[in-house]
């Protein structure tokens, strides 16, 4: 399927991503059945194990044949398997435009990483029956797939990567006040973004995913240019959003540009974990895989059952 | 404050500094426009950052414009001048005119010489710092203003003629002199045009309606007036305003009489004690001190005696001051040695005694006698209109009733350069004639005839002791004669209105017998009866004749005071009662021909000097005039030369007066054109600092500092 797509994904990179399975640390709720565990117990298909009954619990729930045998009240919990349900928050501001001006720059365009990694993801969780949405934003909400958990459900996704158009200023905090109603109550959450927006409170946005329960996965994506600027002489920069241009010699603002990029990352990097954010920084020169890989042992590794 | 420039080819280098902006515009066009996502963390990176790349790149532009600027400027070696002489000498390539006053009152006196020494040096001055590229002409202004210099740039020449050049004896005739310079200009093809005027701003010369009115259509033209006046050291404090002379011919003692007139030219104070001197044939003659009014004249007259018939010249002078030239006044005179007398006869008659002339030249010349004092010529009213007047001092009528048209007028002027004229009354004479025609000259109105019948009491002549000139010598015995002669019709008269007049002789019955009247220069003496025995016995009495040859001599002037010369420099002279062409010996032995156009008189245009000129009858006068190929004159006087008499040329006293022109109003008379003012002090200090403050040094300073910190900032980055 991903033959006949546009995106500069191979085949390859899609056969690596499906051969790991890819699990949720945490258990989501989930109509269907699927391999991740849900933190939820109760009636369910699976039986997990016995516990006293306490003053609360649904009677129907008491193992009568145990009460019979032992005369204690022990009341039966099952193992619920869900399916979970991941939602991917896509920024499609013009800033994920950007394209580097020297054609032998290495690593692909951000766009299209992005659309790769998204791309990846859906396949990777759909290939494990959970629900995937897609959501395209900027300053408002582009468009919004969903989670749907069928496989040809990734279709639906691949049309709308392939639709998409980065344009527009990025408004993470207006987006996800929008979006939080229509997101699923608990859930995944995987945002990838640039996060080049002026905007100051888009940790809180994330504090306020994190408190409704949501996982919440950033990845946070940013061509090498945007790290370094390695522009020489007299350059005027024209924004992909909406700031206005800008024209002076890269040379004078490098340092402090450098800087104020270094202060973001190291911002998130230092202020998610606190919050049980997965939290991940890629530069568009960063294999895919090996970023998804690491990504995934590094969630393997966290989890808890 | 002005710029100038020595070499301002080099201002073309300026047209280099394109070449720094091109590239800086070429570089600006070459700019990438870059599509970036973080626009605004490198808006808040270049709040942050203290590095100015772009700003310095238009500095530097800056510096290398400046740079470029400067080396062009310090190679054209620019000059800073505080007026805008040095300005007009070092700008673009430009044509002057220099106007150069060469009027006698340049001539006085200054701390350096005379004004005229200053101008000349300012002007040397002025034309050594003209650049080679300007070219230059010299108009003189004095009257006849003319051209001395056309167009030229050869200073050399220009500057050894100024060495010679000396002030003219002429009056200033500014507006002449602009009007040569603007005709000089109209010729000149170079853009700056300008006239430079060296002058003392003497008001004479200044008519506004002698200035060219083109001066206002070419606004090309600059003026640059340049005032000596203030240069003047001391005043020009009086001057002699006329000489003269008189011969006495009542007395037997043969006295010149000279008459000066002083004029004091200062308004705010009278002058005291002011020594005049009179100087005759080269010799000191008298001397005298006269007093002289604020603002006024005064006459003092000096008398010598003829020791002979040789013709007088000479001068009166006054003390020295600081106009020289106008201190002194020649005169030149002929002593006549009798009076001529046309003696004109109204009614002439077949018999001799009973002209009415008869009496009167019997009485004036007794004896005809070639020496005797008076020459009476007697004439018929036909032909007196042909007679020429000035050969005359004395014109006396008998009986006239009237004359030609035309002939009163010439009676007019004869009287008026100083002839006299003595009428006698009788029964032709027509009263309304002389009431209309003669009014100027008569004092009085005939009325009417008093007529004694033969049985009355005669009119009688009141004969009494007088001193009046003429009749002071009557007393004892010639008084009782005259008294007794009967007057039987005599006219009686009227004073005209406003008119003076004296009655020197009255009758009895206090009918006025003779009326005295000055007109012009002469006398007209009115004798109300008749000149012969028609009215009267007088004639026959012994007392007639020295009475008419008194009155004749009392009134007469010598000839030379009627036919006398006088003129101002540079007036040409015409020489009316002259045939032929005479020569013309200057002062100093220059000989030349007044020169005469057929059908016209002679006439001398060479009277550019002050003195004693004299005229000479000779034999190549005919040929000078029959000939159509002008003939040269010779070169001494020929040995057939015949004095003809002399005339004098003397300073314009207008050109002494002390009015200058102002400042403020020196627009007027160059009304449209820029003019510029400076008193030929500040003129000589601009000129003689040199061509301002060179600015090269300070310019090359100024770029050594450019290329420095250009390359101090190049360095930093």
């Amino acid at each position: 399927m991903a033959e006949n797509t546009q995106f500069n994904y191979g085949p390859e990179t899609l056969s690596e991503i499906s051969s790991l399975s890819i699990r949720a640390i945490q258990l989501v709720e989930g109509l269907l059945s699927g391999h991740h565990r849900s933190p939820h117990k109760g009636s369910s298909v699976e039986f997990a194990e016995y516990k006293d009954y306490s003053p609360g619990d649904d009677i129907r729930h008491i193992d009568w044949k145990v009460v019979g045998k032992t005369d204690k009240y022990h009341v039966k919990q099952f193992e619920q398997s869900t399916n979970l349900k991941c939602t991917i928050l896509l920024d499609a501001s013009g800033s994920m435009s950007y394209r580097s001006p020297d054609s032998k720059s290495p690593g692909m365009d951000k766009s299209d990483y992005a659309r790769t990694l998204v791309a990846a993801m859906g396949y990777l969780l759909l290939k494990q029956f959970d629900a995937v949405g897609l959501t395209l934003f900027n300053d408002v909400t582009v468009s919004h797939l969903p989670p749907r958990s069928k496989p040809s459900h990734f279709q639906n996704i691949l049309h709308e990567l392939q639709d998409m158009e980065f344009k527009g200023v990025t408004r993470v905090e207006e987006v996800v006040g929008d979006l939080i109603e229509r997101l699923p109550g608990r859930g995944m959450l995987i945002l990838v973004s640039d996060l080049l927006t002026p905007e100051e409170d888009v940790f809180k946005t994330l504090k306020m995913l994190k408190s409704r329960g949501l996982e919440v996965i950033l990845f946070h994506v940013l061509h090498p240019d945007e790290v370094t600027l390695p522009f020489e002489g007299d350059l005027v920069f024209e924004s992909l959003e909406d700031d206005p241009s800008l024209g002076l010699d890269p040379f004078d603002v490098r340092q402090q540009y450098q800087q104020a990029i270094q202060d973001q990352i190291e911002f998130y990097t230092k202020n998610c974990p606190t919050l049980g954010i997965d939290y991940l920084f890629l530069e568009t020169t960063t294999p895919l895989e090996q970023a998804l890989r690491y990504y995934l042992l590094r969630r393997k590794s966290l989890r808890k059952i | 404050m002005n710029f100038s420039f020595t070499s301002p080819w080099f201002l073309l280098g300026l047209l280099g500094l394109a070449l720094p902006i091109l590239i800086h515009l070429l570089t600006r066009r070459q700019q990438t426009r870059l599509k970036f996502s973080a626009v605004y963390l490198l808006q808040q990176a270049k709040k942050r950052s203290v590095r100015k790349s772009r700003p310095n790149k238009l500095l530097l532009l800056l510096l290398r414009c400046l740079a470029i600027g400067f080396l062009c400027l310090a190679l054209a070696n620019p000059i800073l001048s505080s007026g805008d002489l040095e300005n007009i000498l070092t700008s673009r390539p430009s044509a002057h005119v220099f106007i150069l006053d060469d009027s006698y009152s340049m001539s006085a006196t200054s701390d350096q010489g005379t004004l005229f020494d200053r101008a000349t040096q300012t002007l040397t001055e002025l034309i050594e710092k003209l650049p080679n590229n300007h070219s230059f002409s010299l108009v003189l202004a004095s009257n006849p203003s003319r051209m001395a210099q056309n167009w030229t740039s050869d200073k050399g020449s220009a500057l050894k003629w100024l060495k010679a050049v000396q002030p003219s004896h002429r009056t200033t005739s500014i507006g002449k002199a602009v009007t040569v310079a603007v005709d000089l200009l109209s010729t000149a093809s170079q853009e700056n045009k300008r006239i430079f005027l060296l002058t003392d701003m003497d008001q004479n010369g200044w008519d506004r309606d002698e200035f060219p009115s083109a001066l206002a259509e070419d606004s090309r033209i600059q003026v640059k007036v340049i005032d000596f006046s203030k240069s003047q050291k001391g005043l020009n404090r009086a001057l002699v305003q006329r000489v003269k002379l008189n011969q006495e011919f009542l007395t037997n003692r043969r006295v010149i009489r000279v008459q000066a007139t002083i004029t004091n030219l200062l308004s705010d104070r009278a002058i005291k004690q002011l020594p005049i001197t009179l100087f005759v044939n080269g010799k000191r003659q008298s001397e005298s001190m006269i007093d002289l009014p604020a603002k006024g004249e005064a006459t003092h007259e000096f008398s010598f005696p003829l020791l002979n018939n040789d013709p007088v010249t000479g001068y009166v002078e006054i003390q020295e001051d600081a106009l020289p030239a106008d201190n002194r006044r020649l005169f030149t005179y002929q002593p006549n040695r009798k009076i001529k007398a046309l003696v004109v006869d109204g009614d002439p008659r077949g018999v001799a005694h009973q002209h009415d002339s008869f009496y009167v030249e019997k009485a004036l010349n007794p004896f005809s006698s070639p020496m005797a004092d008076i020459e009476p010529t007697v004439s018929t009213l036909s032909e007196f209109s042909e007679r020429d007047l000035k050969q005359y001092s004395v014109i006396i009528l008998c009986n006239v009733r009237d004359m030609a048209i035309g002939l009163e007028q010439e009676l007019e002027k004869f009287v008026l350069r100083g002839g006299a004229l003595f009428i006698g009354l009788g029964d032709q004479v027509d009263p309304k004639y002389y009431n209309e025609k003669l009014g100027l000259l008569l004092p009085v109105t005939l009325k009417s005839i008093n007529q004694i019948r033969a049985k009355d009491k005669p009119f009688h002549l009141k004969a009494q002791p007088s001193n009046h000139p003429a009749l002071k010598v009557f007393s004892g015995n010639m008084l009782k004669e005259m008294a007794r002669i009967p007057f039987r019709t005599l006219y009686s008269v009227e004073p005209r209105r406003d008119r003076t007049f004296e009655i020197p002789m009255h009758f009895t019955n206090q009918y006025p017998a003779v009326i005295e009247s000055n007109f012009g220069e002469g006398k007209v003496i009115l004798f109300v009866s008749s000149l012969d025995r028609d009215w009267n016995n007088f004639p026959i009495h012994p007392t007639f004749l020295p009475w008419i040859q008194r009155w004749v001599k009392y009134s007469a002037q010598g000839l030379e005071n009627i036919s006398r010369h006088d003129i101002t420099v540079s007036t040409p002279l015409v020489l009316e009662e002259m045939e032929q062409s005479p020569l013309v010996v200057a002062p100093g032995g220059k000989i030349s021909i007044a020169r005469k156009k057929p059908q016209s008189s002679p006439v001398f245009n060479d009277t550019h000097r002050p003195g004693v000129y004299e005229l000479y009858q000779w034999s190549g006068a005919s040929t000078t005039d029959s000939e159509s190929a002008p003939v040269e004159a010779p070169k001494q006087l020929p040995a057939d030369a015949k004095r003809l008499g002399s005339f004098t040329v003397n300073f314009d006293p207008a050109e002494s007066a002390p009015g200058k022109v102002p400042e403020k109003e020196l627009a007027q008379y160059f009304p449209g054109a820029q003019v510029d003012y400076s008193p030929a002090d500040q003129a000589l200090n601009a000129a003689s600092v040199g061509a301002g403050v060179p600015l090269t040094t300070l310019l090359f300073l100024l770029l050594a500092i450019m290329m420095f910190w250009e390359g101090w900032i190049i360095r930093k980055e």
